[in-house]
Parts: C-alpha cells; structure tokens; sequence
C-alpha cells in the first residue's frame, strides 16, 4: 500500500487542532440557536474541520501517491523564528528574564543579527555590516520619518538619545528645506 | 429625475472639487500622503491604520481638506504600495494583497515580476477612476443599498464568499476548505463578542481581542517563504536569476482587459457594504476569474489575470468604501474610523450634511482621489524597474531586513510583544501547513470573516428570535444563497472534479 | 496658506523628532498619552485634542500612543506599569470603573494603581431609534418596550461599551429585560440602526448628533441634568418622565502611582489650561459636550468621580450578571 505522507500528516495535523479546540470549548456555554453561547459555533467549526480532516488522512493513507519531502533547514529555522521573539524581548522588556525595555535599535539590531546567520552564507563581517546598516535604516525611517513613538533607546540606554538626536539634527534642516521647497 | 440637470449639477459639483483639489497646497499634501502610502505599502507590516494614527497631530494644523485629501492619499497609496511586496516577496500587508500574492508572486519567480506590478498599477488605475466616478454620481443611492443589507444578508454573503474561496486553491479541494474552517476557529480567538466570555485565549490578555491580522499573515506568508527559500540556498543565490521583461507584452495586455473590468465592476459593488465588503472584493474577482477561464490550471502558477482583477477589485473597493463614510459619517473600517476622527479634531461633524454644508470638502476629497490615483501610477510605473531589481539582491541581505521591517510594522500596530510572539509561531505553522502542500491563502480568509460570520449569524438569529428560516424570506440573502448552492455544485459535479484532479495529479 | 504651511512643516518636523533642545525640567522629553482604544474613536479625538493643546503649553509634544483592547484594560495595564516619570500618561473613559466590576481578574488594582491629574469632559448620551420606530416619546417608548419586550431589539456596541452600560442602566430602570443585539463597535451599530435592522440604542452625542439632525434616527431623551446645547429639542430623560436615568461618559487623566506630586501639578495645571483653550472648547461643543471645569479638572475630583462610579454601577453590572472575562 502506497500511503502519502503530506495528505496524512496534514489531515492528522486537522484533527489535532480541531479535537484542541472541541477540548477548549467545555468551558463556553453551548447554547441553543436562538441563544447561542459562545461555544455553539467554534464547536460546529471544530466538528467540520475534524471531519474533513478525518477524510483527508483516509484518502491519503488509502489511495495516495507518495510524495517526495524536501529537507527542513533547522539552524535557520530556529533563527528565524528566535529574531521576531528576541524584538519583542528587547523592545518592551520581559520581566521572567530579567530583561528591562531597550529601545529600538537594540531591538533592532538584535533581530537582524540573529536572522542574518540563518543563511550559512552570511560571514561575520557581512552580517555586522548588515546589521549596521539596516539598523541606520530603519530608524531613519520608522523612527524619525514616520514619527513611530518607539524611543530610539529606553530604561538602562536612555542616555543614547541625545546622540541619535544629534546625528540626525544636520538632516532636520534638509527635511525642512525640502518641506518649504514642497509648499512653493 | 431629469437626466441633463444630474448631469450639469454633476459637472459643477466635480468642478468644484477639482479647483479646491488642484490648489498646489492640496496637490503638494495629496502627492506626499500617497508618497508616504506608498512607502508604508511596500514595507512589510506597517499598514496604513497605524501610519494615519501617528501622522493624524500633523494635520492638525492643515485646512480640512488638506487634512483629508492627504490621509485619503496614505490609504490608497499603502494599497498599491501592499501589493508590490505581495508580488515580489509574497507578502501581503492586508487581506486584500493575500490574493495578489498567489499568481504575483509566481510571476516574479518567473522573472516577470515588472508584468505584475505594471498591471497591478494600471489596474488600480482604471478601478480607481470608475469608482470615483461611481461615488460622484452614485453615492446617495449607493448608500440606501447598502443599509438594506442586514444580518441576514450578511451571512448569506459571507458564506458565498467562503464557498467560493475554495477556488482559491491551485490544490486539493478538501484541503483548502479545511484550511478555510482552520481560519474561521482561528478568527474567534478572543473575547466573545455577545456575552465577553474569553475563547480560547489561554488566560493572555493580550488575546481578548483575538489574534492580530497582520501578525498571521506575516507569519503565514512570509516567514514561512523565507523558510521555504533558505531549505536551498544551493541554487537561490538571488530569488531570480533572469528578469524576461519589465512592461507587459501584447498578449499580456490582452488578457488583463477583460479581468480589470469585472474586478473594477465586483469591487465597487461590494466596497460599498461597510465591514466585510472590501474585504471579500479580492477574493470574490479572483474566484470568478478562475472559474470562467479557460485555463483555470495556470491560476496559482503565475496567471496575470489573477493579478489583474483582484488588484482592480481591490482599489475599486477601497475607492467605494468612502462612500458610507462620505454620506453617512460612518466608518466602513478602522482607517475610514480615522478619518471621521480628523474631521471631527477640524471641526467638521462627519454625516450626512457634509456634502450639503461643506461641498467644496466633499468634492475636493472626491477629486483628490482621481489626481491621487494618477500620482500613483506616475509614481509606480517608474518605480517598476527599481523594484525588480531588488529581486537580483542576493537573499542573504534581504531576508534578514524583511525580518526587521516586519518585526517593526507588527509592533506597531498594537505596542504588543505578544503580536511577534505570534509571528513565530504563525511562521512554524505556515511553514508546517506549507511543507504539507496546504495553502495559506484560504486560511486568510477564513481568518478574517470568522467573527464576521458568526456575529452575523447570531445577531440575524437574535433579531428573528431564533427562526432559521430569516434566511431564506428575505430575498437578498435568499439570492446570496441560491448563489452559494450553484458554487458548491459546480466544484463539486463529476466532470468539474474530474478536471481538478487531474490537475492535482499532474503536480503530485 | 503659505502661513499655515510652514505651521505645518514645523510641525512636522516636531513629529518626526529632529532638532530636539535637551532641558532639565520636566518635561524634557516627548510624553507619551495612552489611549486603551483603537484611533479614530471619540475617546481618542478627545484624547487627542487634549494633548494637542497640553502639548503647546508644557512646550514638549505630547504622542498619543493607541493600546486598544479588553475593553481598555490593556491599556490602563500597560501605565499603571509604566515608568512613573511623567512621561506615561493615560486618558481613560467611564470604562475605568465599570471595569473593576466587568473584570473579575484585573492586572491592576484600579483604586491603588494610580496618581490622579483631573477629569476631562463628561460627554452626554442620547436615546435614538430607527426613524419609523411607533412610540413618540419617551413615555409611550417604555410603555411600548415593557407591552412587547419579546420583539423590540437592542442594539450595543458589545461588552463594556458606553452603549451597553446605557442599556444596562435602562433595563434596570424600566425593570424590563430586553433582547439585546452586541455589535463590534459603534459604528456597524449605527449602520444597523439607521438602516432599521433593530430598534433602539443608547449612545454619545459624539455620534448620533448629526444622525439626529438630518432625520436618520429618532432621539427620544438625553441622559444628562439639562438640555443638551447642540440638541436643544431633545428634552433629558427626567423632563420626558424617566427621572434618575443619568449617565455620562466622563474622561479622566491618570499617571502611575507614585509620579511625584510636582510633575502631577504641573500636569494639572496644564489640563486646566488645555481646558480653556478656545479650540478645545469650540471643538468639545462640536461634540455635543463641553471641558470639566477647573474644580473638576483636578486630582481630588477625579478619584471622587471614579470612586463613586465604582461604587454605583457595581450593583447594575452584577445584576445584569454580564462579565468581560
């Protein structure tokens, strides 16, 4: 017997999450349908899904072809998936670690250092230079040009401010140059 | 009504709007706002909502219209800007861009990357310019349709709308509709709506408004690419390696017509119908595309005409979408909710006095958004070469700046961790579902009508006390319905089926 | 134009944070304003309005920063946890009392977690219906509810919400248990209604105003002691037979507990300013409401308000036996 291994994997996959939110609704009122509780339609959706699920992995262990699986790049996948976990880390603080909120730019820089070495390609000296430069980049323009209210550096950093301020001071009056150019 | 005396009333009222609109204050302010659209559009995350919130104190100091003619130039300069990274990074900002991104993005894979975006470009063009037209001629009417349009009609529309997402899948049927129902139950994460109760939210607070849209569809889409492009780095050095064209051939041009024109019809209609409408015009163009083509196999492998009229759709949509705000001063969506905050901060008590007591507001804004339009296209067209070539970077410096953009857009939206939390874990699984040959965009869907549907359908069930049959009495939701039940018979009868499976083997 | 122009581009370049003076003195740095509600909303433009002008006269931008969500707890978690600088300033609603009894599990503890600076505006509420709704008035609207409560709808803009505290509050007065119609927000609530697809709500004057004025829908009463300014045919609840039917959705201005007593003046004092600014003013009354006075734009009057508020819509909401969580 021939089985396909993404058809019923998938279709496992279905069930799971299906039988998890059947599971979460005992605690939501049902009701009837002139009353619905807020449980009535997540439990119709979870009974639909499992079903479908349910026919996905028959027709895949039962007449399915068996399809090839390219390989998974674990190193970059954890990497990637760390960056994102690392900003939200770094931005806003997070208390269970003892890390207090840092600011933009560590932020930032943080994630794309960690993303960067998810290639294999990337060398240390293009992955600093990346970081450098992106991190330029998107405070420039997040920060400074679409006025996002994130600091640039918070808590223990906050003294870095002025110098970001005053790096960016020279490029206020060419913003404001081009503004009055704008106006005529 | 006398047609000659419509006629000249409207020449007068669009001239009115023009003159106010093409003030050089008002055309500097328009050629910024959708500069600026532009720029949020095509960086990943960060959308127009947020953008118009942190930009709304500016205005302050502008005239009314000023105010308005550039937060109108934001919104649909990110929607054009939106579907530029759908195309060349498939990654859609918005739910809108999620459908432009399965046909675009395969496009720039195959290096006709600047075909897309010229006729993502041009077709928004054309959208824009027939639904401003509509909303100068039809606005009033418009609006009495759209009220019509109850709980009833609303579910009725929206399960239209799911059945014929399956449509959406160049795949297997059952597992786009499975991934439909996945996003559906992913949608009602968060507080329940009629009684509060918390769904599903594991005890985060961060979750009693459910999940947010830009955090799944990042993760979903373009995390779970990147993935995908870093399992080979052997042969991916740069995402594409030979660029064929930068301007849409002949062939192209004749194949996009006729899709740009149902788009641009589609998505005026349903953009009228405040929450939902919009949102389902992408969606609702591309199904209806694939389903009269002739060759529906090529749609998910890079068809121009699955860019074409969803793109229209789409712009039409958003155009239209004023309209309730406009005659009504109320909010279609949370940008249109913005707006009708900056008039009120001008001054002006959004309603539907507007257009009586402030024309030369009413049909400024309404004219800006044809120069507006035109702005984008001079501004895109241009633009096209440059965006390709951004293709040719090699991907090891440009994953790593999309991770940065995005984690930056998603923190912005709510000031929320949780949100990039969220991303990972919407990666993991977009890449998981993705490896199983499951497709993210009907997913999307899902996810954002979920609380749609089901609000509808209790509040429709509350209003009748219970009665199932409301909706088969009222003749719009009976009609939607009726509209459902041929969908699902056509993908399901023999020979349809046979001719998708077939399809299906044929990429097994 | 070229005047307001470069107003603008000034602006703008204040926006966008370049050429920033470093000062000692508080505040020396941009404060950041949560709202715990999404942009665009009444609350927001108040808040936005406000800090426009406590802005100018603190010489120092004030950033609304929008952290919606879970009814605004969210957001009011998110300061009562924030540094106490100064720099960390919430605007909250009415919500910030009736949440100590809809949330039975808080992040915060709201009588304790906060420093006072002063109450901002107490915005009216109306009574309206769909424009072909039978009862004429006020009395013969009750008598109508009360005769066919089984198939007259209500309609709010979900849990917590001004309009649904409103109807609360009707319910319990009338005694009468209705069939109510939750809505995402104010808007698609209005839509229905306007649209007639229910029967009658209760909402700010921030947003029926104008559907009053042009036809739309039928008001029947405002909630406030006296007539209503820019609604002035609208009689109040107790004129039209309904005494003690009184709700008004009042702002209030708090900082983290523990901000030093210096910092909360000199924003008190700034509020009370911001307060008589002609613009703020003129742009309230658009609104249909008008700026607490000095008395009550102060720290003390605020914890009065928000002590009493807890205290009175605790029974209401318990009885109603509604909870957010």
């Amino acid at each position: 017997m021939q089985i396909n291994v993404k058809d019923a994997a998938s279709g496992a996959i279905f069930i799971l999450i299906a039988a998890w939110f059947a599971f979460q609704t005992q605690e939501l009122q049902v009701g009837t349908p002139l009353r619905m509780g807020p449980g009535f339609f997540p439990l119709l959706l979870a009974a639909v899904l499992a079903l479908l699920g349910a026919i996905i992995l028959v027709k895949g262990v039962l007449k399915g072809k068996p399809s090839e699986m390219t390989g998974v790049p674990w190193r970059g996948g954890v990497l990637i998936l760390l960056a994102p976990i690392v900003f939200g880390f770094v931005v806003r603080g997070f208390a269970p670690l003892a890390i207090p909120p840092l600011g933009l730019v560590p932020a930032v820089a943080l994630a794309i250092l960690i993303a960067s070495f998810a290639s294999r390609r990337t060398t240390v000296f293009m992955a600093v230079t990346m970081t450098v430069l992106l991190t330029i980049f998107c405070l420039a323009v997040f920060q400074k040009l679409l006025g996002l209210p994130i600091p640039p550096f918070a808590g223990p950093l906050e003294w870095l401010n002025p110098y970001v301020d005053a790096a960016f001071a020279p490029f206020g009056a060419a913003w404001a140059a081009l503004k009055s150019v704008f106006g005529g | 009504m006398d047609f000659l005396a419509t006629f000249t009333e409207l020449g007068h009222n669009l001239g009115l709007g023009f003159s106010t609109a093409a003030l050089p204050v008002n055309l500097a302010f328009c050629f910024l706002g959708v500069l600026l659209g532009t720029l949020i559009g095509v960086l990943p995350g960060i959308g127009p909502t947020a953008t118009i919130a942190m930009l709304l104190p500016i205005t302050f100091n502008f005239e009314p219209a000023t105010s308005l003619i550039m937060l109108a130039g934001i919104y649909y300069g990110a929607q054009y800007g939106g579907s530029t990274t759908a195309i060349l990074i498939n990654l859609p900002g918005e739910s809108s861009s999620a459908v432009t991104a399965i046909d675009g993005y395969q496009m720039a894979k195959q290096g006709r990357a600047g075909p897309a975006l010229a006729t993502a470009a041009l077709g928004s063009f054309f959208a824009g310019s027939v639904a401003t037209i509509l909303i100068a001629l039809f606005a009033p009417p418009l609006t009495d349709l759209a009220l019509k349009f109850g709980p009833a009609e609303y579910f009725s529309l929206m399960m239209l709308g799911l059945v014929a997402s399956v449509a959406l899948a160049s795949g297997s049927v059952l597992k786009a509709l499975a991934m439909v129902v996945l996003g559906l139950l992913l949608g009602l994460i968060g507080s329940d709506v009629n009684t509060g109760a918390q769904r599903y939210t594991l005890g985060f607070l961060e979750l009693a408004d459910g999940l947010n849209f830009v955090a799944v569809a990042v993760g979903v889409f373009g995390i779970a690419e990147i993935l995908r492009n870093l399992e080979d780095e052997s042969d991916r050095e740069v995402m594409v390696k030979k660029v064929t064209n930068l301007w849409p051939s002949k062939e192209d041009f004749k194949a996009m017509i006729a899709p740009v024109l149902r788009g641009t019809a589609l998505g005026s209609v349903l953009g009228i119908l405040p929450g939902g409408g919009a949102i389902l015009s992408s969606f609702a163009a591309y199904t209806v595309e694939k389903k009269i083509s002739k060759t529906p196999e090529r749609f998910g492998k890079g068809a121009i005409e699955g860019v074409a009229a969803p793109e229209s759709a789409n712009n039409a949509g958003a155009q239209t979408s004023f309209i309730p705000m406009l005659t009504l001063g109320i909010p279609a969506n949370p940008v249109m909710a913005l707006m009708i905050g900056a008039m009120i901060i001008q001054g002006i008590q959004p309603g539907p006095n507007v257009a009586t007591e402030k024309p030369e507001l009413f049909w400024g804004v309404i004219a800006s958004m044809w120069i507006g339009n035109l702005m984008l296209v001079l501004l895109n067209l241009p633009l096209i070469g440059l965006w390709v070539r951004l293709l040719t970077v090699p991907y090891t410096v440009l994953f790593p700046a999309i991770i940065a953009f995005c984690a930056i857009g998603v923190y912005s939206v709510n000031s929320n961790s949780f949100d990039l939390y969220a991303v990972s874990a919407f990666g993991f699984l977009g890449y998981l579902l993705v490896k199983l040959e499951c497709e993210p965009a009907p997913l999307l869907l899902g996810f954002v009508l979920g609380p749609m549907l089901e609000e509808n359908l209790r509040r429709a069930m509350t209003i009748s006390r219970g009665d199932w049959t409301v909706f088969f009495t009222k003749p719009l939701s009976l009609t939607l319905l009726l509209m459902a039940a041929a969908v699902l018979a056509i993908v399901f009868l023999p020979s349809v089926r046979k001719k998708r499976e077939e399809v299906f083997v044929e990429e097994g | 134009m070229l005047k307001s122009f470069a107003a603008a581009a000034a602006a703008l370049i204040v926006a966008s944070g370049f050429g920033q003076a470093q000062a000692q003195e508080y505040p020396s740095r941009p404060i950041t304003m949560v709202v715990p509600f999404a942009a665009g909303g009444p609350t927001d433009t108040v808040t936005r309005l406000v800090a426009e002008s406590m802005g100018k006269d603190l010489g120092q931008q004030i950033v609304v920063e929008n952290v919606g969500g879970a009814g605004g707890t969210l957001g009011a978690g998110r300061v009562a946890k924030a540094d106490k600088d100064g720099y960390t300033l919430l605007l909250h609603h009415i919500g910030m009392a009736t949440s100590a009894t809809l949330y039975r599990k808080l992040p915060y503890d709201t009588l304790n977690a906060f420093d006072y600076v002063g109450l901002v505006t107490e915005v009216p509420m109306t009574l309206v219906s769909r424009s072909d709704f039978e009862p004429k008035d006020l009395k013969s609207l009750v008598e109508y509810v009360k005769a066919n409560k089984d198939k007259v709808t209500y309609a709010n803009a979900g849990v917590g919400a001004a309009s649904h505290l409103c109807g609360m509050l009707f319910m319990s007065k009338i005694e009468t248990p209705l069939t109510t119609v939750p809505y995402k927000g104010t808007g698609p609530a209005m839509t229905d209604l306007v649209g007639k697809q229910v029967d009658f709500m209760c909402d700010q004057t921030t947003n029926t105003t104008n559907q009053i004025k042009s036809g739309k829908i039928k008001a029947y009463a405002t909630t406030t002691k006296q007539r209503v300014p820019s609604l002035p045919d609208v009689p109040t609840a107790e004129e039209a037979g309904l005494p003690g039917f009184e709700v008004g959705i009042w702002h209030g201005v708090y900082a983290p507990k523990g901000t030093s007593p210096e910092i909360i003046k000199k924003l008190t004092t700034s509020l009370q300013k911001a307060l008589k600014d002609p613009t703020v003013v003129q742009r309230f009354a658009d609104l249909g409401t008008q700026p607490s006075s000095e008395a009550d734009a102060t720290p003390d009057a605020l914890k009065a308000k928000l002590t009493s508020e807890i205290d009175r819509w605790a029974p209401v909401i318990k009885a109603a036996g509604v909870y957010a969580d």
